[in-house]
């Protein structure tokens, strides 16, 4: 081939300060390369979900810049977990949280606010016991926790059907852009309208894979976390009904984690059903009066609202 | 971007004869063999993916395609076989799952510290997210301008060339009465035989698997099936966390082997 | 809002003039197609496709309100929203009550003091507001021809001595609840689509389908399933979205059929216990839903009707606000009573289950 080319881009190379970005540059723009990614994800900070043991299995929390599906029984906890996560991310920094806001896209209505204000003042009051001395000087920084303002953190989109899920999925990228405080999104759930409504079945496919595709871009662009809730439904394999989550084997492809929430004799487990970077695990979790905490914790006696 | 106006550069166009010497002898100098470091995949594809060929990995979801890629990546990197890159649509590149499978290779037989090592072998790994199909498009050609400018990464030729999936960008573009969704997917397939040939890398593809008639079958078609060189079915038994990986399809040896691999514990 | 009109939508005239050529006249026709479709059915690049499905998104989407903005919306509209079911244990544990705005769901085997639940929330909505009710107007659609107002007057005269001592009070509430019967499933989807207009003309303020699956149990052994549940997932949805505009509670009722093995109640991932104690005890009669799991995910709150250890039981199986809870109960003139307010806490799959010990079976 030609050498003078060949020296000239050696020459090219040789001569810039900083070689190495420079070639990277040349060969693709916008790629990163994996040691840069590696020390980006060991800053990361991730979204707690309440429970110590659930955290552990999904390697300290909900990961932003991932897509993470959650899929359960009815009453099992999903929505829980939900509002759990929009509250939890809000936790201040100082606190050790992200101090992010949350999208929550409910499509099923069961979003119920009393419950969200209560979860709220069960975090609140869990970081007052781990945080005493902060509780005690800083009373400027004492003046956000409070209910309210965790609640005024939750952007809350009320879908009734499927057009109106895709439309908000779109204007998200608008939305985000004029919101960048906000590091998750909560669909509870991406099922519904789809399965009620959608006729043409190859059609919904090619839809509902495009949706997650777009998903998993805000998720990658935003620098968020992802969270649909799905339903589950019965499958015919091996020879007998089995439980299986909802819409299909195309849509089990499109997520990067999934957890799946199911009931093992009297307790509520977790398993972690798909990671790229994490073992597949499962661990026991508890839904309290002040939401999602570890199984046998102390707070899991009922309380009684008053 | 619109495709209709790409015009192919003059040296596309004509491309040269060769004869079967030639091709012979090109087989043997420059189409070598890379190490998905996973055993049982080496010994079923005779040494591993292999240069200027496109191999699939098919799977249900949670089989293990991901892991595979992963593998492949760490293991081409750290032997200075060249330099990966991973294309990625579902945000599931994992650098720390990376640096955990590189951490478990032996220390390598040139005296490197680890860390100085890792630092090397993932700086030469690089990954770019892609979530539509004229993204696709637009990075595979920048990489084609590239690579005939022999532009190289740190030094580092492009040697395997990942897209995990494939099938994700294509779903949503494939079926329904329009068939330009059909052409475009044959033009990603004309575009990385291309690459693969030309450039002597190898190309990994990962594709979902969706219900066929009686088991699962390969998404995408049969007009896909008939693109990849090499396809590769992988299944995991959850219990025991053993992996079985299957050829579909393979151009020089016979389909239908299977053999078993296991991958690291995670975390 | 999905079907909103493109034309409404104030769109640079050269999209508006593109999609109006195309008949692409609403968000749902715009918004459904995949982005490559959408390209070759406008015969435009990728950037004039994804500016129109731009446009066109922001105008479909619905606004966006911050959860406090929400709560103060639910104050502002009188306390949280409920029916009180002046079973105080049952209210307790639910906030106050069946929950404006919501679907409940109230499931159990026959006999067992559904249809007495549904009369008394129906006779509680029509109370004055200075009784616990809800002042209004009550639809019930009686599937099943199980409403009685001779029943429902006497659990009013024994619950409520002091209203209902007053001159021709009781004739007046009963006059209150608009009762539908349909015959048929047609006749049942042709009444809920009336419902709208029905229900924002008489100030209505309750909504009760006791049940919903009479017809469905029918017409399921004629077609095949994927036929008969296509108008029940769109009764469904219908009346979620009712609860919702009119800000009124909907209560349906479920029966339930027998399950005679552990299908479709195990992952793949999940060993299964062969043998194990529970197995044995299932056998006995275990019973689910008569309307599945997708019917189970779709409703808000879920109140199981069982009966076994001698007695009947109220357990709140799904709901986002409590815990699950059970309350014994009788059934006596007055209509349910609680034994005790109290509520044994129940956990892990006894919150599905659905149990039923003979001698209740044919109680009412």
């Amino acid at each position: 081939m030609n050498h003078t080319d060949e020296e000239a881009y050696a020459a090219l190379r040789g001569c810039d300060m900083a070689p190495n970005k420079t070639a990277q540059k040349l060969l693709l723009q916008g790629a990163q390369n994996a040691w840069d990614m590696l020390s980006e994800e060991q800053s990361q900070k991730h979204i707690t979900t309440g429970s110590g043991s659930l955290n552990d299995i999904l390697g300290g929390g909900i990961h932003c810049k991932e897509v993470t599906e959650i899929g359960g029984v009815p009453g099992v906890g999903k929505t829980q977990l939900g509002i759990q996560l929009a509250i939890n991310v809000q936790i201040p920094v100082d606190y050790g949280g992200l101090g992010g806001k949350a999208v929550y896209i409910d499509t099923e209505g069961s979003f119920m606010v009393e419950r969200v204000y209560q979860i709220a003042e069960g975090c609140i009051s869990d970081i007052m016991e781990y945080f005493p001395c902060h509780h005690d000087k800083a009373s400027s920084g004492q003046e956000n926790l409070q209910p309210e303002s965790f609640l005024a953190g939750i952007y809350y989109f009320r879908i009734c059907s499927y057009t109106e899920q895709i439309a908000v999925i779109n204007y998200l990228e608008k939305f985000l852009g004029e919101h960048k405080d906000v590091r998750i999104v909560i669909i509870d759930s991406v099922t519904f309208h789809f399965r009620q409504d959608f006729e043409d079945l190859a059609l919904r496919t090619r839809v509902l894979s495009g949706l997650s595709l777009k998903l998993m871009k805000l998720s990658k662009a935003y620098n968020l976390a992802v969270v649909l809730l799905n339903q589950v439904t019965t499958k015919f394999t091996e020879g007998s009904f089995q439980l299986t989550l909802a819409l299909g084997d195309s849509w089990s492809h499109s997520c990067t984690n999934r957890l799946i929430l199911y009931w093992k004799g009297n307790e509520r487990c977790a398993y972690l059903d798909k990671s790229p970077s994490l073992p597949v695990a499962s661990t026991p979790y508890a839904v309290t009066s002040k939401g999602v905490r570890d199984a046998g914790s102390s707070s899991c006696k009922r309380v009684r609202v008053m | 971007m619109d495709m209709n106006e790409e015009q192919p550069r003059v040296e596309d166009r004509c491309i040269p004869w060769s004869d079967g010497t030639q091709l012979l002898e090109d087989a043997a100098e420059r189409k070598h063999f890379l190490p998905t470091g996973l055993e049982g995949i080496d010994t079923l594809l005779g040494g591993g993916l292999r240069k200027g060929q496109l191999t699939e990995i098919t799977g249900q979801s949670s089989s293990g395609k991901t892991q595979v890629c992963l593998y492949s990546a760490a293991h081409v990197a750290a032997r200075h076989m060249g330099a990966v890159l991973y294309l990625d649509t579902s945000n599931s590149f994992s650098p720390s799952r990376i640096a955990c499978i590189l951490d478990e290779l032996p220390v390598s037989l040139i005296k490197e510290p680890k860390d100085v090592r890792l630092k090397r072998v993932m700086s030469s790994i690089i990954c770019e997210s892609v979530f539509d199909i004229f993204a696709l498009f637009e990075v595979l050609d920048q990489l084609e301008v590239s690579l005939n400018g022999k532009v190289h990464h740190d030094g580092n030729k492009i040697c395997l060339l990942i897209i995990d999936s494939v099938s994700s960008l294509l779903a949503p573009i494939i079926g329904g009465e329009n068939s330009q969704g059909r052409s475009m997917m044959i033009s990603v397939a004309m575009i990385l035989k291309k690459l693969a040939h030309k450039h002597n890398l190898s190309a990994l593809v990962t594709n979902h698997m969706v219900a066929g008639n009686e088991a699962p079958k390969p998404a995408l078609g049969e007009s896909w099936k008939a693109v990849p060189h090499i396809r590769l079915m992988v299944s995991r038994d959850r219990r025991s966390n053993i992996c079985t990986a299957t050829t579909l399809k393979h151009t020089l040896l016979a389909s239908g082997r299977r053999m078993k691999f296991q991958l690291l514990p995670a975390g | 809002m999905a079907n909103k009109l493109v034309s409404d939508m104030c769109l640079p005239p050269h999209l508006a003039h593109l999609l109006a050529a195309r008949r692409l006249t609403t968000a749902k026709d715009v918004l459904s197609l995949p982005e490559v479709e959408l390209m070759s059915l406008l015969d435009a690049g990728l950037a004039t496709a994804r500016d129109a499905v731009r446009h066109v998104s922001e105008f479909a989407c619905p606004p966006c309100q911050t959860a406090l903005a929400l709560l103060e919306e639910r104050v502002r509209l009188g306390g949280g929203g409920r029916l009180a079911t002046t079973l105080c244990g049952l209210d307790e544990a639910l906030g106050g009550g069946i929950p404006l705005g919501k679907l409940t769901e109230v499931v159990g085997p026959s006999g067992i003091g559904k249809t007495q639940f549904c009369l008394k929330l129906a006779l509680l909505a029509t109370l004055p507001e200075c009784y616990g009710g809800l002042n209004g107007r009550v639809v019930y659609i009686d599937t099943e021809s199980k409403f009685s107002s001779r029943r429902m007057i006497e659990i009013g005269q024994k619950s409520f001595p002091q209203i209902f001592r007053q001159e021709g009070l009781a004739q007046k509430m009963a006059g209150r609840i608009l009762v539908m019967r349909p015959t048929s499933l047609s006749d049942f989807t042709k009444s809920l689509e009336q419902m709208k207009v029905t229900l924002l003309q008489n100030d209505v303020k309750l909504l009760i389908v006791d049940s919903v699956a009479a017809f469905m149990s029918s017409e399921n052994e004629r077609g095949t399933t994927g036929f008969t549940q296509h108008p029940l997932r769109w009764a469904l949805s219908f009346l979620k979205s009712i609860a919702e505009l009119t800000r009124i509670p909907v209560v349906v009722s479920n029966q339930v059929r027998s399950q005679s093995n552990d299908d479709g109640y195990h992952y793949s991932f999940e060993v299964k216990r062969m043998g194990d104690g529970v197995g044995a005890e299932r056998l006995e009669s275990h019973l689910v839903a008569a309307l599945g799991i997708q019917w189970a995910h779709a409703v808000t709150i879920r109140l199981v009707f069982e009966s076994h250890s001698g007695q009947r039981f109220i357990k709140v199986a799904k709901s986002p606000m409590s815990p699950a809870v059970a309350f014994p109960f009788i059934v006596e003139s007055s209509g349910i009573t609680l034994l005790n307010d109290d509520g044994i806490d129940v956990s892990g799959p006894e919150i599905t289950s659905i149990r039923c010990q003979g001698g209740s079976q044919k109680g009412a």
